[in-house]
């Protein structure tokens, strides 16, 4: 899938679950940049990703995570 | 060795002078110093367990080198893996929990009419085993996620599990924060030793003027709550809930402030907790070291495994992380109830989706609005309830307390509370708490390094001076136990 569609997609998620869009996608954005993005909130964001691309993580895959860049690199490989 | 005690000022002055003029070579000589200092400062406080802390640090260091080398192979990383867990979590069990499951056991069977007796296992309880357990829990956890690398030198790793400001209550340190810096050969800075001093300062207040003022009270309340109105029940629960904060934010602060002077920045372990407007918001403020602890380890992958079942499943990981967190204190129902009730906080908060609020309260501003003052308040009646049960022996004692909270007695006056002590402490507290609000924004409470030369030392005098007035001599802190 194209990157930035990827992106999009991750975008509306975020707008979804966390009610507001004060954060700006690119690679090097992280959890903590993004208000209201926290340990309560990361599983529902994850649960909805993987319902919108039809994929599923693995534990150890999203621990490794460090910002969204490889988030969209690990979707692209799985979707 | 308590922080607060001259035989600890004995100590570090020696061992400071030593460690930054003739061990400053190199980080290896460090070290070297830092572990002997450390080692005599465990066995100083008991030397029984002196070899189970070595053991424990030789095993976790050669358990986390071997996951690592079995990178190939899963099977082994696997095993090596589960070898560390059931040590670690068996040691746990084995000295703080053997006779909670044992009594358990034997009270079930007595249930269903077996009529048995049993002695309780004489089994002493190693200092701070639940704070260096759970940091190298957390280490092979990381190893083996590949989220760091293993220490490879075991001076460097010894190092990071005994370094004594953290070794007896925490903050409970992760590989990734504490290894790098020991790693290194650290360099005097005269802003962080200064900082470090102004920690201590602070944690020493909090811990021998608050704390043991609200200790004084809030002991006169519980051991005879029976006898007492419900309205100086009240004042107790206040009391102690100050008392449990002022405590252990005192211990951590003399602990982080400790570890400055040596040049080695620890966790942050409180944040000003009580100026939260929601739990979910006191949670990231309070024992920090351990709340994100139990988020990485037990609450990620919980929710991860329920992802499926939504909100459901997310209040379902809170509670069992949170009876855990209460649980980690001690082998007693009082502490899972205390969890419990915490977790089960958060259900509102869950379903109505607004568990990420502004982390600092009215942020940038001299006070809060009402509505702010009014959430953090009725937070804070919240926590007292659960304080009941951390403070009481058993569980049908704390709800004895809370029932006769419910009384009409409430409107009696506190006569047991209206005395010299109660109005100083009050006083007290409200300096503290006043501090407390001022530096809410700070990395710590008594961040005042801006502030001119003058103000600076007019404060410290003025701690001071409170410490010599008021200040109790305390024998042991609350968290020693756990």
């Amino acid at each position: 899938m194209e990157i930035n569609m990827i992106k999009d997609k991750i975008n509306q998620v975020l707008v979804g679950i966390l009610e507001h869009d004060n954060f700006e996608i690119h690679d090097e954005l992280t959890a903590k940049d993004v208000d209201g993005w926290d340990s309560l909130s990361h599983m529902m964001i994850i649960t909805k990703i993987e319902e919108e691309f039809g994929i599923r993580f693995k534990l150890r895959e999203l621990n490794k995570l460090k910002n969204l860049g490889s988030l969209v690199s690990l979707i692209q490989s799985k979707a | 060795m308590l922080f607060n005690s001259f035989n600890f000022v004995a100590f570090i002055i020696p061992v400071l002078f030593l460690y930054w003029f003739v061990f400053k070579k190199s980080a290896v000589y460090q070290n070297i110093w830092l572990l002997v200092a450390s080692l005599f400062f465990y066995a100083w406080a008991d030397w029984r367990f002196l070899v189970l802390l070595i053991t424990s640090t030789l095993i976790n260091y050669y358990l986390g080198l071997k996951i690592y080398q079995s990178e190939d192979d899963d099977r082994r990383r696997n095993t090596f893996l589960y070898v560390g867990l059931i040590f670690n979590v068996g040691l746990l069990l084995y000295f703080k929990y053997v006779n909670f499951f044992y009594e358990g056991f034997y009270d079930l069977l007595n249930l269903f009419g077996a009529d048995l007796s049993y002695n309780t296992l004489q089994i002493l309880l190693p200092l701070g085993i639940s704070f260096f357990t759970f940091q190298t829990l957390g280490y092979l956890i990381d190893v083996y996620n590949e989220e760091i690398e293993p220490g490879k030198d075991l001076l460097e790793f010894s190092v990071f599990v005994t370094f004594f400001p953290k070794i007896l209550s925490g903050p409970i340190e992760r590989a990734s924060g504490l290894m790098p810096q020991i790693q290194k050969k650290r360099r005097f800075e005269y802003d962080v030793f200064v900082d470090g001093l102004r920690q201590i300062l602070w944690g020493l207040f909090a811990k021998i003027v608050v704390a043991e003022n609200c200790a004084v009270l809030a002991d006169l309340v519980f051991e005879d709550y029976q006898n007492q109105p419900a309205s100086t029940l009240i004042l107790g629960t206040f009391f102690y809930a100050i008392q449990l904060y002022a405590d252990f934010s005192g211990y951590s602060n003399m602990a982080i402030g400790v570890g400055k002077l040596f040049g080695i920045k620890l966790m942050r372990n409180f944040a000003t907790p009580f100026f939260s407007t929601n739990i979910a918001d006191f949670w990231r403020k309070w024992h920090m070291s351990l709340t994100t602890w139990m988020m990485d380890y037990v609450f990620t992958p919980l929710s991860f495994v329920l992802r499926r079942r939504q909100k459901q499943g997310l209040m379902i990981s809170i509670v069992i992380t949170f009876i855990l967190v209460g649980f980690w204190h001690g082998a007693n129902w009082t502490f899972i109830a205390y969890g419990f009730l915490h977790g089960m906080y958060f259900i509102p908060l869950v379903y109505s989706g607004k568990m990420n609020t502004e982390h600092i309260v009215a942020k940038g501003k001299w006070l809060p609005t009402l509505k702010e003052i009014s959430k953090m308040l009725f937070l804070f009646v919240l926590i007292m309830i659960t304080d009941v049960f951390f403070r009481a022996a058993n569980v049908s004692e704390a709800f004895d307390y809370l029932g006769r909270i419910l009384s009409s007695t409430i409107i009696d006056f506190p006569i047991a509370l209206i005395n010299g002590t109660a109005l100083t402490t009050l006083l007290l507290i409200l300096i503290f708490v006043s501090v407390e609000w001022i530096n809410r924004e700070k990395t710590h409470d008594l961040e005042i390094s801006k502030y001119p030369a003058v103000l600076r030392w007019g404060f410290y005098t003025i701690i001071f001076v409170l410490i010599l007035f008021f200040g109790r001599s305390a024998e042991t802190f609350i968290y020693f136990q756990f």
